[in-house]
């Protein structure tokens, strides 16, 4: 997996570099401001972008803002953003072109490193990992989407739990129920939001980001 | 107090103050000139007024008499009123036009007498004492004399110089005197009566607590910026290493000490960082009085530097945390800037009042304006009410002075 790197902080770029390297994956470019990424992005063609969100020379949302735009050039490229904090609106801007190869987490989930390449992974195999602390927050909003509105409390927490990134299998392993107690939940949700029966990724990916939306 | 500045001695000091009175007594004359003709102008107007032409010019008239007090208002340090009336009609019903019309003929005259003795004096001096250096070169028939005896012979010529040497003792010690009094009458005369003053002081008040609010907004995003940038990231960094460290114990154990190394270092620059947050947010070394904080920065700056501090009974918190700032920025230009050789640090509660006041004999030229450090202190002075002013003629020596309100 060839990957891009931009983190103004030295010490966490270095810190990250290494821990890619000593785990096989091939850190292709680093970059210290979101100029650097960008043409990192254009010059390497990376299979997934590691970006954090506050950098030179506003320290705001530069980063959500680069890797917006670089989806927008090269549409393979799966981004995952690193933030110190969760901010909802920097989820909804990211996952506004589409939740495939997107994710989103705070950067101390780096710390547990297989959890972490897990989502490095699922990200650029064109899947979604959002943080938990985020999914958490929207949890507690009341949503204005009549469809959520109609999900029981489990059916919400599956969701959240997609949202998350998680397949049926590793859905079924954190609830503590069968693969499928999960499948009929994943089925009721599906028929609630009104999604019809088509590629079973797209409709997951379609109701996590009206689940996303919502809040 | 001692105001001298350490190391420069009072000969410097001497010459500062007759050097501030020479240039307070130039823009005096200014006004005053401006004055003199302001008052010319007015006999013309009021002259004119029964023939209709005094009728047209009146409204600049009138302009002109409290544009000019304003900028004498300004001067003097008195606060200024704002746009007056733009009519005659209004403006002799007004009470404060009146007022400032009542300054000009004084100004006019009185002021200008000090303003021209005052710009005199030093042109004297210099002339009478440079004249032994000159007056031989005068045509032999003319008269070289620029006083009421003629010059013949070197003995008289070096009289002349002795004259010039009264003169410079004359200005250095009267520069000062003739200043304030010029400066004192147009204070006496202009400064807005007690009951205006309360309503610019209700003005005023409003406007530094918006700044204060400002201040205080500046402030909380200052410490978020310094806890993130420093703190949080090098947390983050820590937390990689290590997870990286806990992956490599299977694969590569020899690797695991360099990355337990990096660790460390990062988390004692946390540590750093934390710390220097934790003291620009309130100086813990604050708990034991401003006397042993500023004893603290006085014995951390590279510049010798003497400390004089009477502050009893203690001040309030935050007025003792702007004081220990001010002086902790003034003591960090003195050693990055200044080229001082000394400086000196002192503090004085009077009247309710704290006096802070840092000196340097270095090269001077500080800058109070806008990106230095010492903005950021006055918007901190400022917000408790306090003023800041820097004097730092350029060849030095620099003056940070400071006065913040005690709340009793």
């Amino acid at each position: 997996m060839r990957i891009v790197i931009g983190e103004d902080d030295a010490l966490l770029r270095e810190g990250l570099a290494l821990l890619l390297a000593a785990e096989g994956l091939d850190v292709v470019a680093t970059a210290v401001d979101t100029d650097g990424l960008l043409t990192a992005v254009d010059e390497h063609r990376p299979d997934v972008a590691v970006v954090d969100v506050r950098m030179p020379p506003t320290h705001t949302d530069e980063g959500i803002r680069a890797a917006v735009r670089a989806r927008r050039t090269h549409p393979g490229l799966a981004v995952l953003v690193l933030s110190a904090h969760v901010e909802q609106a920097f989820a909804t801007d990211l996952l506004a072109g589409g939740a495939r190869g997107v994710g989103y987490l705070l950067k101390e989930r780096v710390g547990r490193v297989e959890e972490f390449l897990e989502a490095l992974h699922r990200v650029a195999g064109g899947g979604t990992a959002v943080d938990p602390e985020v999914v958490a927050q929207l949890l507690t909003r009341t949503g204005t989407d009549a469809g959520l509105e109609r999900l029981s409390a489990r059916e919400r927490e599956v969701l959240g739990l997609m949202a998350e990134g998680l397949g049926n299998s590793a859905i079924a392993a954190r609830l503590v129920v069968s693969d499928g107690a999960v499948h009929k939940h994943v089925r009721s949700i599906f028929a609630k939001l009104d999604l019809a029966p088509s590629d079973e990724a797209d409709r997951r990916v379609s109701a996590v980001l009206r689940y996303l939306r919502a809040a | 107090m001692t105001t001298a500045a350490v190391g420069a001695g009072p000969v410097r000091v001497v010459l500062t103050r007759a050097r501030a009175g020479f240039l307070d007594l130039g823009r005096g004359l200014g006004t005053a000139l401006t004055a003199a003709l302001l008052t010319a102008w007015l006999i013309v107007v009021l002259a004119l007024l029964p023939v209709g032409a005094g009728v047209l010019l009146a409204p600049s008239a009138v302009r002109e008499v409290r544009r000019l007090a304003e900028v004498e208002r300004a001067r003097t340090g008195s606060p200024t009123l704002g746009p007056g009336p733009d009519r005659l009609r209004a403006a002799v019903t007004d009470r404060l036009w009146r007022r400032d019309l009542r300054w000009v003929l004084p100004h006019a005259t009185a002021g200008l007498a000090l303003g021209l003795l005052g710009t005199l004096l030093p042109v004297y001096a210099v002339r009478d004492l440079s004249f032994p250096l000159w007056w031989w070169l005068v045509p032999a028939g003319a008269d070289a004399s620029p006083w009421w005896w003629t010059v013949r012979t070197w003995p008289d010529a070096l009289a002349v110089a002795g004259l010039g040497a009264g003169w410079a003792l004359l200005s250095l010690a009267g520069l000062p005197v003739l200043a304030r009094a010029q400066s004192g009458l147009s204070r006496a005369l202009l400064h807005p009566p007690a009951d205006v003053d309360l309503s610019l002081r209700v003005a005023e008040l409003t406007a530094t607590r918006a700044a204060a609010l400002d201040a205080h907004a500046a402030e909380l995003r200052r410490i978020e910026r310094s806890l993130h940038d420093g703190t949080q990231n090098r947390l983050v960094g820590v937390n990689v290493l290590l997870g990286a460290a806990r992956r490599a114990l299977a694969r590569n154990p020899a690797g695991v000490d360099d990355l337990l190394a990096r660790a460390q270092t990062a988390i004692e620059e946390a540590l750093a960082d934390l710390r220097a947050v934790v003291r620009s947010v309130l100086p813990p070394v604050l708990e034991r009085g401003l006397a042993a904080a500023v004893t603290g920065l006085a014995a951390d700056c590279p510049v010798p530097c003497r400390v004089e501090v009477a502050v009893e009974p203690r001040c309030p918190a935050s007025v003792e945390a702007t004081a220990y700032f001010v002086v902790a920025e003034a003591l960090t230009n003195v050693s990055r800037h200044a080229r001082a050789r000394a400086a000196s640090v002192s503090l004085h509660r009077r009247a309710g009042v704290l006096h802070v006041a840092v000196d340097d004999d270095g090269r001077g030229g500080a800058e109070p304006g806008a990106g230095t450090g010492l903005a950021g202190v006055r918007r901190r002075v400022e917000a408790l009410d306090g003023t800041l002013e820097v004097t730092s003629p350029p060849g030095g020596p620099t003056r940070v002075e400071v006065r913040l309100p005690c709340g009793s």
